[in-house]
């Protein structure tokens, strides 16, 4: 057995909603059994986004924002890895929002999981992407990843989640690791992960969520049914979780699939001379 | 004909003996093709070099367009000589011109033998030396499509040169086999109608004859194609970028040559998507690049700083356009080069390396996968818009010379006995084994933090000075690797000049024009330009009385990094810049040279 680098202990403070994440992950992975060489996963930046120091598997800490991009390039280098990009709302709304928008149009088969506390927690505080209006002198609007999420019309696996129920978050990522493992496409799970120190929601939160599949009419194929339930629920002042939307089809649309039509990869090709010579003369003998 | 010929000027006496004296033989000819974008100008330049080729001559196409689909003024302008030549002629001998503005744009560039056709459709002029062809009119009355006009100014043109009619026509099939039918008949059928209208006006035929060359096992092609290619046989199966002039053609040509190899290529969001995907893609273990300009290259500053401090292997092509800013994109210009040495905040080793020809292009991107890898760092390539762009002849690419070195990279059973997996081990070498991801067996913690040798975070300061020096250290370790320079002209010369990437035609060619008057100078092109190439750099000014640095921007940057590296060689160093976003003509560079002009 190869020494490999061995897990180092958390750095959040305890009560940490990404605790919750954490041990969901660890689970999950022991759930279906994937080999911690083949887990890849890769952090943003923030305090969420050092969740791989934590695990026994093979992490990348990104560039703040820059999580999904680099995930991206994971799976499609190597379609067999098990890609998992993990990071805050700061992160991925604000200063990754490019990136994060476009994740559900490429539709790569990853799984990202962003730990919503609805502020920056690291740099002390400050409002985020997602902040009540009025939270440390906020004067814009909450954005809602859910919602647009929905609007991106992609044969996307889309859920909340939130830390205090952490049996309903083993269940969605255990669904969501074996949806992109099967080449399914892109899965997006925004946890509810409260920040003790700066901005605790454990209580309200925990009085707000609905489990949305106990609404009437709730249905995760049908697109329009969902954000019917959202609004519906948002307007209520509630807080929707649970699987927000997931393809009716069992069909491989992962872009990687699309993409390598099976072959190994960009990571795992032979790239020698001699076995690609032929090929190469050939594109070289077309120059005139 | 509708437009009556002005009476051609007088030509200059043949040299050649035995020539038809009333045409000079050219070895050297250039024909500049102007008009409003759309109006065909880069078609007439492509015709007429292909049909240079079929001579034997080399090529050189230049291009001035503007950003923009349609419309505004854009020339092409394309030169055939018997000598080996990489840059834009000084002078034009035929300008031909599609509207008033070209013709005044391309006169202060016309030889005193030179002559203008152009298009009288829409204005007469009264220049000399010109003769006016309604050429859309001719050929929207016969075709229906006024479009086909500037085949028909080739069949003119061809005329004045006179060319083979076999040969004429045979470059038309050449060029419009592939969309055949309607498109080649009609154009055949503009062409006639422009051999006929040339062949009408008294004096206008063969009052210009090219010469025959030797250059016959060439190929035609661009810097941008060429590391395209260099890409593909260098392993390279991974590639995003996203679209920038004057890189985008890198881009396009790789979605034609990577998918039959299952390699990927993407057009990102952004910059920043496009570098953070190759990172990814490098840290899974395969061969990437992305390749950019300017604006792209500001925003990918962040991702090519966090693979150097992460040690994650990624190739960077920077095709060097105007700056700051939108600057001109499709300008020429090597103000990139400050920009490069000190990318990024904080400090990282990166290796910039700078091609002088589309030959030079397809070698040096192999050796910049194998350096990439071999040294886990970000390698940047260099270009210029008139290297990347510029359609030239070109030696074959050689395969033989291309090799693949995966350098630090480690197999499955190379693991397997090993004790311990440290993805930034400490070593005699200075360099750290890796295994990506999905190796059976092992894993490790991948970052742009300082980290120790597991790839833990860290802030011992002990682990942070020897980490950095892992780090730096790589670029004095890494110095026999990198692409040595060439040297060009005797030894003994005491008139020094030195430039890199497309600057090596017009430097070669003013080497040329001089050594031909009796003077000698001595070219060194570096093809390393960071780590500064010190070693090579040294010799050479100690041979030298003074060295002229050949360089497209204000400040002299090579020059100001020569002076920073070999500071007590400073008083030999001259800057020649251009910066008007046209790139050097020999005798421009000669005549910044006091000591021969």
């Amino acid at each position: 057995m190869v020494e490999s680098a061995k897990p180092v202990p958390p750095i959040w403070c305890p009560g940490c909603g990404d605790f919750g994440v954490l041990a969901a992950v660890k689970k999950a992975a022991l759930e279906i059994k994937i080999p911690p060489h083949d887990l890849v996963l890769v952090g943003g930046i923030g305090c969420s986004g050092s969740i791989h120091n934590f695990l026994e598997i093979n992490g990348i800490h990104a560039l703040h924002g820059r999580l999904l991009a680099q995930a991206v390039g994971v799976k499609l280098a190597n379609p067999a890895l098990t890609v998992v990009a993990a990071g805050g709302d700061g992160d991925g709304y604000a200063i990754g929002m490019g990136h994060f928008i476009h994740s559900f149009k490429k539709n790569v088969s990853i799984v990202y999981i962003a730990m919503n506390n609805e502020t920056y927690g690291l740099t002390k505080g400050q409002p985020s992407p997602t902040s009540q209006i009025g939270f440390e002198g906020n004067i814009e609007r909450p954005f809602d990843a859910i919602l647009t999420a929905l609007s991106i019309p992609a044969p996307n696996l889309i859920a909340r989640t939130f830390s205090g129920d952490p049996k309903t978050m083993i269940q969605v990522l255990t669904e969501a690791l074996r949806f992109t493992r099967e080449g399914r496409g892109y899965a997006f799970i925004e946890d509810l992960s409260p920040c003790v120190t700066y901005n605790d929601t454990y209580k309200l939160w925990r009085e707000k969520v609905l489990d949305v599949s106990k609404v009437e009419g709730y249905d995760p194929s049908d697109r329009k049914a969902m954000f019917r339930i959202c609004l519906e629920t948002m307007e209520a002042g509630r807080i929707p979780i649970g699987v927000m939307h997931r393809p009716k089809e069992t069909t491989v649309e992962g872009l990687e699939t699309k993409l390598l039509n099976g072959a190994a990869g960009p990571a795992r090709s032979d790239i020698s001379l001699e076995p690609n010579r032929a090929a190469y003369q050939k594109l070289l003998a077309a120059l005139s | 004909m509708t437009t009556p010929a002005a009476k051609p000027a007088p030509i200059p006496a043949d040299s050649e003996p035995g020539a038809n004296r009333r045409a000079p033989s050219l070895t050297d000819v250039c024909v500049m093709i102007g008009g409003q974008g759309g109006d065909g100008t880069l078609t007439v330049s492509d015709l007429l070099g292909r049909y240079f080729r079929k001579r034997g001559l080399y090529v050189y196409t230049s291009r001035n367009v503007l950003s923009r689909i349609r419309g505004g003024h854009a020339d092409a302008s394309v030169r055939g000589s018997r000598d080996p030549i990489a840059a834009v002629k000084p002078d034009v001998d035929v300008l031909v011109a599609f509207d008033e503005q070209a013709v005044e744009i391309g006169r202060s560039e016309l030889a005193p033998h030179g002559y203008i056709l152009y298009d009288s459709t829409s204005f007469k002029s009264e220049v000399p030396n010109a003769t006016g062809f309604p050429f859309a009119t001719l050929v929207g009355g016969a075709l229906g499509q006024p479009i086909f006009k500037n085949t028909a100014a080739y069949g003119a043109l061809s005329v004045v040169f006179g060319f083979d009619p076999v040969g004429t026509r045979a470059v038309i099939e050449e060029r419009f086999k592939r969309r055949g039918g309607e498109a080649l008949e009609k154009n055949l059928k503009a062409l006639e109608i422009g051999r006929k209208a040339a062949s009408e006006v008294p004096g206008l035929a063969d009052r210009y004859r090219i010469a025959d060359g030797d250059a016959h096992d060439f190929i035609m092609t661009t810097g941008n194609q060429a590391v395209a290619l260099g890409f593909v046989v260098g392993g390279g199966r991974f590639f995003a970028g996203y679209p920038i002039t004057p890189a985008t053609e890198i881009m396009e040509y790789l979605q034609q040559y990577l998918p039959p190899l299952h390699g990927v290529v993407r057009q990102a969001e952004d910059e920043l998507a496009a570098v953070n995907m190759i990172i990814g893609a490098a840290y899974a273990g395969a061969r990437v690049m992305t390749s950019t300009s300017g604006p792209g290259l500001s925003l990918m500053t962040e991702g090519i700083g966090h693979a150097g401090a992460a040690e994650i292997p990624i190739v960077v092509a920077d095709c060097a356009r105007v700056g700051p800013s939108t600057g001109q994109p499709t300008r020429h210009e090597q103000s990139d080069l400050s920009h490069l040495a000190n990318l990024g905040h904080g400090e990282y080793p990166r290796f910039i390396l700078a091609p002088g020809t589309p030959e030079d292009c397809f070698d040096i991107t192999i050796e910049a996968l194998n350096l990439a890898e071999r040294w886990r760092l970000p390698v940047l390539l260099l270009l210029d818009q008139a290297l990347c762009q510029n359609n030239t002849t070109s030696r074959r690419f050689d395969l033989t010379k291309a090799s693949v070195d995966r350098g630090a990279r480690l197999s499955g059973e190379q693991v397997a006995a090993l004790t311990q997996y440290k993805a930034y081990a400490f070593s005699e070498t200075g360099r750290s084994a890796y295994a990506p991801p999905g190796t059976p067996g092992v894993w490790a913690e991948i970052t742009g933090n300082e980290h120790d040798e597991w790839g833990h975070v860290s802030v011992n300061p002990v682990n942070r000075v020897r980490m950095m020096k892992k780090r730096m250290e790589k670029m004095v370790r890494a110095r026999d690797e990198l692409p040595a320079g060439h040297l060009f002209g005797p030894p003994e010369a005491k008139v020094g000049l030195i430039g890199y990437g497309s600057t090596f035609g017009p430097i070669r060619e003013a080497q040329a024009i001089l050594a031909a008057r009796g003077t000698a100078t001595r070219f060194f092109q570096p093809r390393t330009l960071y780590p500064v190439p010190a070693h090579e750099l040294d010799p050479f000014l100690k041979s030298v009385d003074v060295a002229y640095v050949v360089e497209h921007n204000y400040t002299g940057q090579f020059a100001r990094l020569i002076r920073e590296t070999v500071p007590w060689h400073h008083a030999k160093i001259r800057s020649i810049t251009k910066y008007d976003g046209s790139n050097f003509r020999a005798p421009q560079i000669i005549a910044e040279i006091p000591e021969v002009a």
